[in-house]
């Protein structure tokens, strides 16, 4: 009832349109994604169980002394949003305008898997939604924004070569194994030594491990929306 | 078992047969008040079904109360609907250019400068002749798009195209644009593209 009407929209801020479409190839990666069970151990949704708010001083005002004294009694981060409204209020008594950065919170936000919830709008063009049940391997709602085209690939020839002891399973039949030509290619798999093939031999990823890549870098759940709120922190 | 001993009111072979009796009190009482709570629940956690309202937010009202409000973001919002407006046709959405028409702004050394007084004053007093922009040779007629703008609304765009497609200036604000509406007074004449480096940033 409610996500039937679900469509595309903007994100605050910036107000690009969400979600964008995948690329072709990342489309492809879905499918990949769907073939190899990725889905069985995964989940890409992420939980929020509330926001917190902290309160932050832009212009001090007029009345300094007045100000810092507020600043060294009243408590400014780590808020609820009634009791960030009233510090504010007490700011802008003082004279000083202050702005209220609101964050999400929640066991997933903070193992660090993302930094809102996931919502309907995330999954508008994915048929099927690969939501998951069952985490046995990390949450990768937000692996696009979390990690990089060669770590992925990486992860998924030689799992253990970055997590040891993991359970995740190798996928090396997304990768051929071939000797080097004249030239070594450029895609070639920067592996750990114990990882490594032969000399001589290098680690490339066939098709199918590009557009599951191009899949994973395209799942992104990093930008506010009106329904999944948070002020976004400034990169430095 | 069978030798129990029943009394009977009629005669004990003759088929049961329901009678009529109140529903007990307790049942009434007890769905009403599940009735109550399920109510209150409802009232309290749906969000009345909106699609927008979705965990921990519990109403719609909770919602909008809790987006952020800042100037900073206020700013790059109205900078984009007036860039879309004033700027995009030539500039393109993306602020990639287009090639005979308009110079890229996503990456451009005029955009990104430390400094945005030169930049400013090309939507105030426009900009006509030979620049060069990403190493490329741009030689078109610009009017002074940004003379009928409100000192917030250019303020706003200059923030826009100066923190997008991957820039990463500093914002310009209302009071900065007054300042540099102020220096070129009444009588704005176009830039010459070869005089626009002269200008200090």
């Amino acid at each position: 009832m409610q996500l039937g009407s679900a469509k595309q929209t903007v994100t605050l801020v910036a107000g690009d349109t969400w979600p964008q479409q995948r690329t072709g190839e990342a489309t492809l990666g879905a499918q990949v994604y769907r073939a190899n069970g990725c889905v069985a151990c995964h989940t890409t949704q992420i939980r929020q169980d509330g926001i917190v708010c902290d309160v932050v001083i832009t212009k001090p005002g007029k009345n300094p002394s007045a100000v810092s004294n507020l600043l060294a009694t009243l408590k400014l981060s780590g808020l609820s949003k009634e009791q960030a409204d009233e510090v504010a209020g007490k700011f802008t008594e003082a004279g000083a305008s202050s702005e209220t950065h609101i964050a999400a919170s929640g066991p997933d936000i903070k193992a660090g898997w993302g930094v809102r919830r996931s919502v309907a709008a995330d999954f508008l063009y994915d048929t099927p939604a690969q939501l998951g049940n069952l985490r046995v391997g990390p949450d990768l709602a937000n692996i696009g924004a979390r990690s990089v085209a060669s770590l992925l690939m990486q992860r998924l020839y030689a799992p253990q070569s970055i997590v040891k002891g993991g359970a995740m399973p190798s996928y090396k039949f997304l990768f051929e194994v071939r000797k080097i030509g004249s030239v070594p290619s450029a895609e070639a798999l920067n592996l750990p030594k114990e990882f490594a093939p032969a000399d001589g031999y290098e680690v490339v990823p066939k098709p199918e491990a590009k557009q599951l890549v191009a899949y994973l870098l395209s799942l992104r759940a990093d930008v506010p929306l009106y329904e999944a709120p948070f002020t976004p922190v400034a990169k430095p | 078992m069978s030798e129990e001993k029943q009394s009977c009111s009629q005669p004990c072979n003759a088929e049961p047969t329901a009678t009529r009796s109140t529903v007990p009190m307790w049942i009434l009482v007890v769905t009403l008040l599940l009735l109550f709570v399920g109510f209150v629940f409802f009232d309290k956690k749906s969000g009345w079904f909106d699609s927008k309202v979705y965990a921990p937010f519990g109403t719609a009202d909770q919602l909008a109360n809790s987006q952020p409000a800042s100037e900073a973001m206020k700013l790059m919002l109205t900078g984009k609907a007036k860039y879309e407006m004033f700027c995009g046709s030539c500039h393109g959405s993306d602020g990639a250019g287009k090639p005979g028409t308009a110079p890229p702004l996503a990456g451009s050394e005029l955009v990104i400068a430390k400094g945005f007084h030169r930049l400013t004053l090309i939507p105030l007093e426009g900009l006509v002749g030979p620049i060069k922009v990403k190493g490329q040779e741009w030689n078109l007629n610009m009017a002074a798009m940004g003379a009928s703008l409100s000192d917030y609304d250019l303020a706003a765009v200059m923030t826009y195209i100066r923190g997008s497609w991957g820039n990463k200036a500093s914002e310009v604000t209302a009071e900065d644009i007054k300042t540099i509406r102020a220096e070129i007074g009444s009588a704005p004449a176009q830039i010459q593209g070869a005089k626009l480096m002269d200008l200090p940033e």
